[in-house]
């Protein structure tokens, strides 16, 4: 995490009285990095947490990914596909499987719904944004800003196992995917929670509640997983387009590196959503 | 533009439950404003609608000139505004949040909060969840007028604050006001604002019962008046004089409540040998939940 040095504010290089002027130093001075400072512990926590869920999956593959794969390839192929289980004996088909198939990308789905109900919702109901928004602070840009902290932030979290990844590849029997191939899935993984951030804050533009906007935000993000999993199991193909899921590894990026056009769906849905909710925020009563 | 806030038939509702109702007012720049009212009466309606942190379901305010919707950013820049409930991120520690928020401000001469945090009593380095309601309250002060905004918008500034510290704010205030800056307060104490306002506007139920000086709502407020005569006193005399209610004789002595010009009363004690007097000095206290009970202004005489 680099919240600790953040570049000067516009504002604050115009200031007369910037050598005397609080704050000084490191201190952060936009809402983008105070965003970042005010969660620095929650957001290690869950760089930490992602990162070791994904290593300890890893470090099994050596002992399960054979015997995982005799096992399942007596399953119907349809259930193999849905569960990522096409191809288990090898690295990139076990990795793609329960690690980033299913348990990494559920964290970065509820850090980033959790960032992103907090970041509108939750400070307003706390009233947090009534001091916020009564500094000379645009509601267009606050939202711009919270977003940028909250994108940071899921960028650090799949950062976090990518390098984890990395660290781990050797000992694990990994060397068969590519560092590249790491890299494209843990861009998308950015995306991929940076998505249900960009949802969670949108829906807060909207209704200013943190429960609501958490619960409605996993509630998408569990029928994205059935939409993409399950939908194709009951003849229902079609449903993976709808699915945040199909875009994040629909395109298998462990095998085949970088989807340029997925993780081009992702961002813009996530630029549509901030903005939206932008437009949304800039028209409501705060706190009511 | 000599006016700091002009508010015209300003209405608020929330769904079908009322805020406000036809609120017309003026502020004059420079002039220190009480807004008073019981709870529930609209007085934080009225400010965050100043600020544009709610938009109004009729009517219009222009502050400092601006219109609060278009102009939000510009008139915050010229604003300091302290919330009724006052929150920030507890996470952060006293020194963090003034820094930050100076920052969005633009930056803010430090020996300037350190100052203000040392008159209050505010230390700098605690972490704000550790602080007390009243701390937290001195911080909410600070960060208002830290940056000496042409306008502060006060929302129940003094509550949480212990007597001493009420005073270095009412002492805050008198600089505002000596350095030519408006200062719009609102609260459910009379006392303090009757400390420092220049004129006082009070609600209930949405709705403007009065607006007035202070000092000529202390004229209109009901005084307590003790008479004591050589003999019993004559309450007879004194029930039904206009203006005069609630006498009560005992003995040599007479109290009765008076409201408006005393002359009814002093002529008809003149009638007796007076041997002592005692006006009290009208608290706007008095006045002030007189205008609650009755639901008006100049029918309370009546009333009472
Ligand atoms: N968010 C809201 N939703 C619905 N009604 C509201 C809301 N906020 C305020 N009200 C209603 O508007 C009226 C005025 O409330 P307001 O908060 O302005 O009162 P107040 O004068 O600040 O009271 P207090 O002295 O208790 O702070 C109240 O009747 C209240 O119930
Ligand atoms: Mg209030």
């Amino acid at each position: 995490m680099t919240a600790s040095r953040m570049p000067e504010a516009p504002e604050a290089a115009r200031t007369p009285e910037a050598p005397e002027a609080l704050p000084h130093g490191r201190l952060p001075r936009t809402v983008w990095s105070q965003a970042l400072r005010d969660n620095r512990r929650a957001l290690a926590g869950w760089t930490a947490g992602t990162a070791l869920a994904g290593a300890m999956y890893a470090s099994f593959y050596p002992q399960i990914g054979g015997s995982m794969g005799d096992l399942t390839r007596s399953f119907p192929e349809g259930l193999r596909q849905a569960f990522h289980m096409e191809d288990l004996s090898s690295a990139a088909g076990y990795l793609g499987s329960t690690p980033f198939g299913l348990v990494v990308p559920l964290l970065a789905l509820f850090h980033g719904a959790a960032a992103g109900a907090r970041a509108v919702a939750g400070d307003e109901e706390s009233g947090y944004l009534d001091l916020l928004l009564a500094h000379p602070v645009g509601r267009v840009r606050l939202v711009l800003q919270r977003y940028a902290a909250l994108a940071t932030g899921s960028a650090a979290v799949a950062g976090g196992v990518l390098l984890m990844m990395l660290a781990v590849r050797g000992p694990a029997d990994l060397g068969g995917i590519p560092v590249t191939a790491f890299a494209a899935q843990c861009l998308n993984l950015a995306l991929f929670g940076a998505f249900f951030g960009a949802l969670a804050l949108c829906i807060g533009c909207f209704v200013g509640r943190r429960g609501t906007v958490f619960g409605a935000t996993a509630a998408v993000g569990v029928l994205s997983y059935a939409a993409n999993a399950l939908g194709p199991l009951v003849g229902l193909g079609w449903t993976r387009r709808f699915s945040a899921f199909h875009y994040y590894i629909g395109g298998d990026p462990l095998r085949n590196g970088f989807q340029w056009a997925h993780a081009g769906v992702l961002a813009a849905v996530c630029a549509v959503l901030v903005l939206l909710g932008a437009w949304a925020f800039r028209r409501r009563d705060i706190g009511v | 533009m000599d006016k700091a806030i002009q508010l015209e038939r300003l209405a608020k509702t929330y769904g079908r439950r009322r805020g406000l109702v036809d609120l017309t007012l003026d502020v004059g720049r420079g002039e220190v404003f009480g807004f008073l009212g019981p709870n529930g009466a609209g007085k934080s309606t009225t400010i965050r609608l100043l600020l544009d942190l709610i938009r109004p379901s009729g009517g219009r305010a222009v502050v400092l000139g601006l219109d609060p919707r278009r102009d939000a950013v510009e008139l915050h820049r010229r604003t300091g505004y302290l919330a009724g409930d006052f929150t920030v991120d507890g996470r952060q520690t006293v020194r963090e949040c003034l820094a930050f928020l100076a920052a969005l401000r633009g930056g803010v001469p430090e020996r300037r909060v350190t100052a203000l945090a040392e008159r209050l009593g505010l230390e700098l380095a605690p972490r704000i969840r550790s602080l007390s309601k009243g701390n937290r309250q001195k911080l909410g002060l600070v960060q208002a007028f830290m940056h000496e905004p042409e306008l502060l918008v006060l929302d129940e500034p003094t509550s949480g604050l212990d007597p001493l510290v009420q005073q270095v704010f009412l002492d805050l205030v008198r600089e505002a006001r000596a350095e030519g800056r408006t200062v719009f307060m609102s609260s459910h104490v009379m006392s303090e604002v009757q400390a420092v306002a220049d004129r006082v506007a009070i609600i209930r139920e949405g709705r403007l019962v009065t607006v007035d000086t202070v000092s000529s709502l202390r004229e209109r407020a009901v005084r307590t008046v003790e008479l004591h005569f050589d003999g019993p006193a004559p309450a007879g005399e004194f029930e039904g004089l206009p203006g005069v209610t609630d006498v009560v004789a005992e003995g040599p002595r007479l109290r009765c409540r008076i409201a408006g010009s005393p002359d009814a009363l002093v002529k008809a004690a003149a009638r007796h040998t007076v041997t002592g007097l005692l006006c009290e000095e009208p608290d706007l206290e008095e006045l002030f939940f007189a205008y609650y009970r009755n639901g008006g202004g100049d029918d309370r005489v009546t009333d009472a």
